[in-house]
């Protein structure tokens, strides 16, 4: 069986309806959301109206979270005081564009949820704050889809896909406690992390949305990038008053020239 | 390179503090830093007077440095200044009369002290915490999986990790280890590569002050990376200052 699992779509609804159509076209039978519907894009309301009209399981991200809870990241979320000025802005447009049914939908999200062996969250098992990244220390990696008792996690946050695999993993323990010492063996089969990328606010260095299609079957991960007409969007962006490197950004892809210091830092607010 | 004593989990048991202090002495100058790994502070009537004989060391006695622990996050949260607006954990764990003592028995002058304090120290390749790079209220022990306490470990990039959360004195050793990993993005296929494990640690440090007439703690020598746990029985119907070693072991690490 083919999935689709897709995430940050950031209320880009021309991002969104492109990859539904890619979807669609590759007979997948189940599409999945791993959060973010909204937050810096234009139509946070479509983009919610339609994950709902389409019944697409989905959990929470960091700002959808903002939006029901209010913004709660720790300032080292921001690489700068400007990009948190242009992140509170993009907060605040949002939370007021947001209906209260959309908002309510938002509120009831799970953190996280499984399907068989494979577990969705935004962030990580851990922190919707935390990025998983590719170059994470494997172990560390392996720890994170341990801890959801799955066999492929997906994640999205970083808005770079990625598929990692995490193979044999062996560690031999020596534990001593009063006289006693107790050797301990741990063993891993087969795990992957697959990281869908982002519908609506691409940082890899194209303006394409991207998300993934896996496999059940054969266990194959399929990146997935998929060109629109982002202009439409970036359009949007200025006539709705959001901050207009929004729109540079999406157009080209990237994240700020900024970044942050340390990405792997989670915030524990 | 001398030793360091490393002590967690004194819940203002005075007589125990003491008992453990004159143990300290007795092993004359080879001890040249003192750790308390939180939870100094507990539900008991002596709390104040801990606190000010820890901050005024006798002469020839060593300033202990001192770091945040569960009893010490509970007395901040109940005081609004902690990361939670109420105490669930406190009340579930110890119901509403320890929740009053612990009020009652810490000053506000205190709990502005306890506002200073650090979440841990990073020595060497040494990191002293009370409970985990997760939190304080994280119990690291014996039976926590390997996987888990190399994460642990890995937060922080420590070679050796203190801890007091459980009370138990163990010594973790990660001594091997191994996982292949391979990265398909975009634009680019790594192949697979084996990553192994740099061999670690992690140290119960034992328990100062909650079983009644026995106190456990560690002496480390950062030099030889030799661990040595301690117990000492203090009170009158054991024997006031008797002690016994229990272990005593050398890491390969």
């Amino acid at each position: 069986m083919k999935i689709a699992v897709m995430s940050c779509i950031h209320g880009n609804y021309e991002a969104l309806d492109a990859v539904l159509l890619d979807i669609d076209q590759h007979s997948c039978e189940k599409i999945f959301c791993v959060g973010d519907l909204v937050g810096y894009g234009p139509h946070p309301n479509a983009v919610v109206a339609q994950i709902r009209a389409l019944d697409i399981p989905t959990c929470v991200g960091c700002w959808d979270e903002d939006i029901v809870e209010g913004l709660n990241a720790c300032d080292c979320s921001y690489p700068s005081l400007l990009a948190e000025k242009r992140g509170i802005q993009a907060h605040e447009w949002t939370n007021k564009e947001i209906n209260p049914e959309n908002r309510e939908f938002l509120a009831n999200l799970p953190h996280s949820f499984k399907e068989g062996n494979l577990a969705f969250v935004h962030g990580s098992p851990h922190s919707n704050h935390e990025y998983l990244l590719p170059q994470l220390d494997a172990f560390v990696a392996l720890e994170r889809v341990i801890s959801t008792d799955a066999d492929v996690l997906f994640c999205g946050h970083t808005h770079v896909p990625y598929a990692r695999t995490l193979d044999a993993g062996q560690l031999q323990v020596r534990v001593g406690r009063e006289e006693k010492i107790q050797e301990i063996s741990f063993t891993s089969p087969l795990k992957r992390i697959v990281n869908v990328g982002s519908v609506g606010e691409p940082r890899h260095g194209r303006p394409n949305a991207t998300y993934v299609i896996y496999d059940t079957d054969i266990q194959e991960v399929q990146l997935r990038e998929v060109p629109y007409d982002y202009h439409k969007t970036c359009a949007a962006i200025i006539e709705k008053g959001l901050p207009a490197i929004f729109a540079w950004r999406l157009a080209n892809g990237l994240e700020y020239a900024e970044r942050a210091d340390d990405p792997t830092h989670v915030c524990t607010r | 390179m001398n030793k360091w004593a490393i002590l967690s989990g004194i819940e203002a048991n005075l007589a125990a503090y003491e008992a453990v202090i004159a143990d300290i002495k007795r092993q004359g100058n080879s001890v040249d830093a003192l750790y308390i790994l939180g939870d100094l502070l507990g539900p008991r009537p002596e709390a104040e007077k801990l606190v000010e004989r820890v901050l005024n060391p006798r002469h020839g006695e060593l300033e202990p440095l001192i770091c945040k622990g569960w009893w010490e996050e509970q007395c901040l949260i109940l005081h609004g200044l902690g990361p939670t607006g109420d105490a669930p954990e406190l009340m579930a764990k110890y119901g509403g009369d320890t929740v009053q003592m612990l009020w009652e028995c810490v000053s506000r002058k205190t709990v502005q002290w306890l506002r200073s304090l650090d979440f841990g120290f990073f020595e060497l390749d040494c990191l002293l915490i009370h409970g985990s790079t997760v939190g304080v209220g994280e119990e690291l022990t014996p039976e926590t999986p390997p996987i888990q306490m190399l994460d642990r470990l890995s937060r922080m990039q420590a070679n050796n990790l203190f801890c007091g959360r459980s009370g138990l004195t163990f010594q973790y050793h990660l001594q091997a280890g191994s996982i292949t990993t391979a990265l398909t993005t975009l634009d680019n296929q790594v192949p697979p590569q084996t990553v192994s494990v740099v061999p670690r640690q992690v140290i119960g440090v034992g328990n100062v002050g909650r079983t009644p007439g026995q106190a456990t703690y560690t002496l480390y020598n950062p030099g030889t990376n030799q661990v040595e746990f301690k117990t000492v029985y203090y009170g009158n119907s054991k024997g006031f200052q008797s002690q016994r070693q229990i272990t005593k072991s050398k890491s390969g690490v």
